[in-house]
């Protein structure tokens, strides 16, 4: 993984360098194009396995010739854009991007999206799909109930017994929402009496430990004024 | 000296006691009025010398014998009751008399009260003076003599001059209290609404009173005081050996109410004395006030003066009044050549109205129509603007952070080279701070625009606010421990359910929290409090502020404004603007107060 292939995609080409620079510290192969055409030419002669795709790009913008490569490969792509609306975001992921960041990004939390989605796309490949019995696979979250053990892309992570069991009980109804009273009598087996920051300060202390941007979560997220629930990847 | 005399006549002291010295004057002259009454005193003393020529005789005596003794003779009977003169009477069968005396000459020897009837008619004698009503009677044949004997006469002169000598020191009191009161007024109405200090007009509380209501008020003051004087003062009792209790305290009454009295009117000419000097008796009327106003309005139907500098409505305006008067003009016509009798020009009228209805119409509707083009205009320029100003939103947006990710690109990169020197090393910090403050700043100023535009996308659903704010707190922990303030709660136990959103309300909580946490005084408490009453729920956050707030609740909600003196190198100055933007379009208002060191927010929402 550390020698891989990564396309940057950027008509600017001052940012296409200097994420070039980031990734070849970390050991990458960065190859470099400056619209999507172009990306897609680069894409033909091999030896990419990521891709960080800009979006405002001339003759072929980002969301097109990310919907152009999904047709034949499933290589991981990360979108970087400028555009920062709720709306953007999920337009890019329907794409089917699989993840999106916003400019200007901060380069170490782009270097660990860039990390996560590399592990889960070559280590974890085949096995997001068939996860054994007792096994909960979201995204790159593997929850294994026998082992009472849980990996974010690959990587083995520590969780307390109670921030386990928060999460084994979301994961288990995954999309869904629930309140801190409910969460509360699930896993504390309690009568729940003001228990929001319990489960509030909880919440957190699992987000920091399985996401790359604990401000900007991508599986465990809060429904304010309502509850908590594990986005449905 | 002259202007020594002008400060003590202008001095409030003084006016003070030339009005209470006024008042007690006239008092003064009212109660010995009523003294001379009680004394009987007959004031007519004073003036006429001799009891004999003075009205008090003659119509108290003259007039009334004369007519007793006329009726005596019609009813051929003698006077009834007593006499004070001598008479004798006889009507041709009997006679009649108080004296034995028949003789003409024995009653003509007092000449001066004399009289006699002859042929119906009363006659005076030489010297006295003739009788004012003639007492005729129908028997000619009648004759009477009547006449005061002189010792009577003389001792009347003397109740005369006695009379008189009672009164006249009196009379001597009562005239100078008038004097003195009178040129007191007239100093009072010279004094009033000069001060020592100035030369200008001092106007009372009292004067803001219209002056017709002011005139009106003499009514029931002077009213009020004529009835009290007639209930208190109806003693008539001659005085013998001094004054009464009851004639003492009925005189203290009337000095009483006159002293209000003239008090009231006092205050009240005195207040009309100087708006006559200020030149608004008549302008401040409540009379000339309506009548202005009234004035005005009827104007306003006909100037169309508020149609100034639109030409479309004035346009309308005018046609207006112009088919008023064309039609009304028609129908006088109708009239004329109706009563005139030329019936076929009567069809004139009408056909005329018709070509005015038609030019009236025409006219209104392409001024109609020009109106329309306007508004129409108008808009569409509104909402030109209205998307000029999203996209610019967006296009500066994205111009600004493609830049600054490159700046924020090479700064990573730079601080990760290794042979850098210590001060190069400083310097490179000091970068990656600057550029991670612009970045705050333009992600909240892009999120300010958007809001303030009303071009975002709201994803509305039923929350409950108090458990936001639980939540809220408990996301911010981290930062309330770091900042070593504490939070006390005070939320009801129910939920308090709203509709909105609940990421940007998130976003408003955070914002303000983290507002109170940088500015509050260290070490103090911060207090998160939510409330209901009714429909109305109040979330409230009340920290006091470490530093002397130099702003007004405005001002502080203004973009980029922050207390100066609070001023530290990160965040963007935008919270509080974002959070106000943020609470509008989530259907709520956001409201700041200052109290002191108090600094107050307030978001409030409907049920």
């Amino acid at each position: 993984m550390d020698n891989a292939g990564i396309l940057v995609v950027d008509d600017d080409r001052e940012i296409a360098g200097a994420i070039e620079k980031l990734l070849e510290s970390e050991g990458f192969q960065v190859q470099k194009a400056y619209d999507g055409k172009e990306a897609l030419e680069a894409l033909v002669s091999g030896g990419i396995q990521l891709i960080l795709m800009d979006v405002m790009m001339p003759r072929l913008d980002g969301l097109s010739a990310t919907l152009k490569i999904r047709e034949s490969r499933n290589i991981p792509i990360i979108i970087l854009s400028a555009k920062s609306e709720d709306s953007d975001k999920i337009l890019g992921l329907s794409m089917g991007a699989d993840d999106y960041v916003t400019k200007p990004f901060n380069p170490d939390e782009l270097l660990a999206r860039v990390k996560s989605q590399l592990r889960r796309y070559m280590l974890l490949g085949d096995m997001g799909n068939e996860s054994k019995a007792n096994q909960i696979a979201i995204g790159g979250l593997l929850l294994d109930n026998d082992a009472k053990q849980l990996t974010v892309d690959g990587e083995p992570v520590h969780l307390t017994a109670k921030e386990f069991q928060i999460l084994e009980f979301l994961m288990k109804h995954a999309g869904m929402v629930f309140s801190a009273e409910k969460i509360y009598k699930r896993v504390w087996n309690e009568k729940p009496y003001s228990v929001e920051n319990t489960v509030m300060v909880h919440i957190r202390r699992i987000r920091e430990k399985i996401e790359i941007n604990p401000k900007e979560p991508n599986y465990l997220k809060v429904v304010w004024g309502i509850g908590y629930k594990i986005e449905k990847i | 000296m002259d202007t020594r005399l002008r400060r003590f006549s202008t001095n409030g002291m003084t006016k003070f006691l030339a009005f209470a010295l006024v008042v007690l004057a006239l008092a003064a002259v009212v109660v010995q009025i009523q003294y001379a009454e009680y004394m009987n005193g007959n004031v007519e003393s004073l003036i006429v010398d001799k009891y004999i020529d003075s009205e008090e005789f003659y119509y108290g005596q003259v007039q009334s014998s004369l007519y007793r003794v006329s009726r005596a003779i019609e009813e051929g009977e003698a006077v009834e009751g007593t006499l004070d003169c001598i008479y004798f009477a006889a009507d041709g069968e009997k006679t009649f008399g108080n004296t034995s005396w028949t003789e003409r000459e024995y009653y003509g020897q007092y000449g001066e009260t004399f009289y006699y009837l002859e042929n119906g008619e009363w006659q005076a004698g030489e010297n006295a003076n003739p009788p004012r009503f003639s007492y005729g009677i129908d028997n000619t044949e009648a004759i009477a003599y009547m006449a005061f004997t002189d010792e009577y006469m003389a001792g009347k002169q003397l109740d005369w001059e006695e009379n008189r000598a009672a009164l006249k020191p009196l009379a001597l009191k009562i005239a100078a209290s008038m004097v003195l009161a009178l040129l007191l007024i007239v100093y009072l109405i010279w004094a009033t609404g000069r001060k020592p200090d100035d030369r200008e007009l001092h106007m009372a509380k009292i004067d803001s009173v219209y002056s017709d209501v002011l005139l009106a008020m003499f009514l029931p003051a002077i009213g009020a005081w004529v009835v009290s004087i007639r209930e208190f003062a109806f003693l008539r009792n001659r005085v013998f050996d001094g004054l009464g209790m009851n004639e003492v305290f009925s005189m203290a009454l009337t000095g009483g109410a006159t002293v209000v009295a003239v008090t009231v009117c006092g205050v009240l000419l005195l207040s009309l004395v100087r708006k006559l000097k200020a030149g608004k008796l008549l302008k401040h009327s409540l009379i000339f006030v309506a009548f202005a106003a009234s004035y005005d309005f009827f104007k306003s139907l006909f100037d169309g003066r508020c149609f100034k500098g639109n030409t479309h409505t004035q346009s309308l305006f005018k046609r207006q009044w112009a088919f008023i008067v064309a039609s009304a003009v028609m129908v006088f016509l109708t009239f004329v050549f109706l009563f005139s009798g030329v019936i076929p020009l009567m069809a004139l009228p009408p056909i005329l109205e018709i070509l005015i209805i038609y030019w009236y119409i025409k006219g209104n509707n392409k001024t109609f129509v020009e109106i329309n083009k306007g508004f129409d205009d108008s808009l569409g320029e509104q909402m030109k603007a209205e998307r000029m100003k999203i996209a610019l939103v967006t296009n500066v947006s994205h111009d600004l952070k493609t830049p600054l990710t490159s700046m924020v690109s090479y700064v990573d990169l730079l601080s990760k080279e290794e042979d850098l020197s210590p001060s190069t090393r400083d310097y490179v910090q000091i970068l990656s701070e600057k550029t991670d403050r612009l970045k705050n700043i333009v992600s909240d100023l892009f999120d300010l625009a958007k809001s303030t535009s009303g071009d975002i996308s709201m994803e509305m659903e039923t929350l409950d606010i108090k458990k936001l704010i639980e939540q809220t707190l408990g996301d911010m922990e981290d930062e309330v421990e770091k900042s070593g303030m504490q939070i006390k709660t005070r939320l009801p136990d129910e939920p308090v359910i709203i509709y909105s959103d609940g990421k940007k309300l998130y976003r408003v909580f955070q914002n303000v929290l983290d507002n109170a946490l940088k500015y509050s005084l260290e070490g103090s408490r911060i207090y998160v409090e939510l409330e209901k009453h009714g429909g109305d729920i109040v979330a409230m956050v009340k920290n006091t502020a470490g530093y002397e707030m130099d702003f007004t609740e405005d001002e502080i909600l203004q973009r980029f404004s922050r207390g100066d003196k609070a001023r530290s190198s990160d965040g963007s100055g935008l919270g509080l603007s974002i959070a106000e933007s943020f609470t509008r379009v989530c259907g709520g208002n956001f409201k700041v107060v200052l109290d002191g060191d108090l600094f107050k927010v307030a978001i409030e929402f409907k049920e």
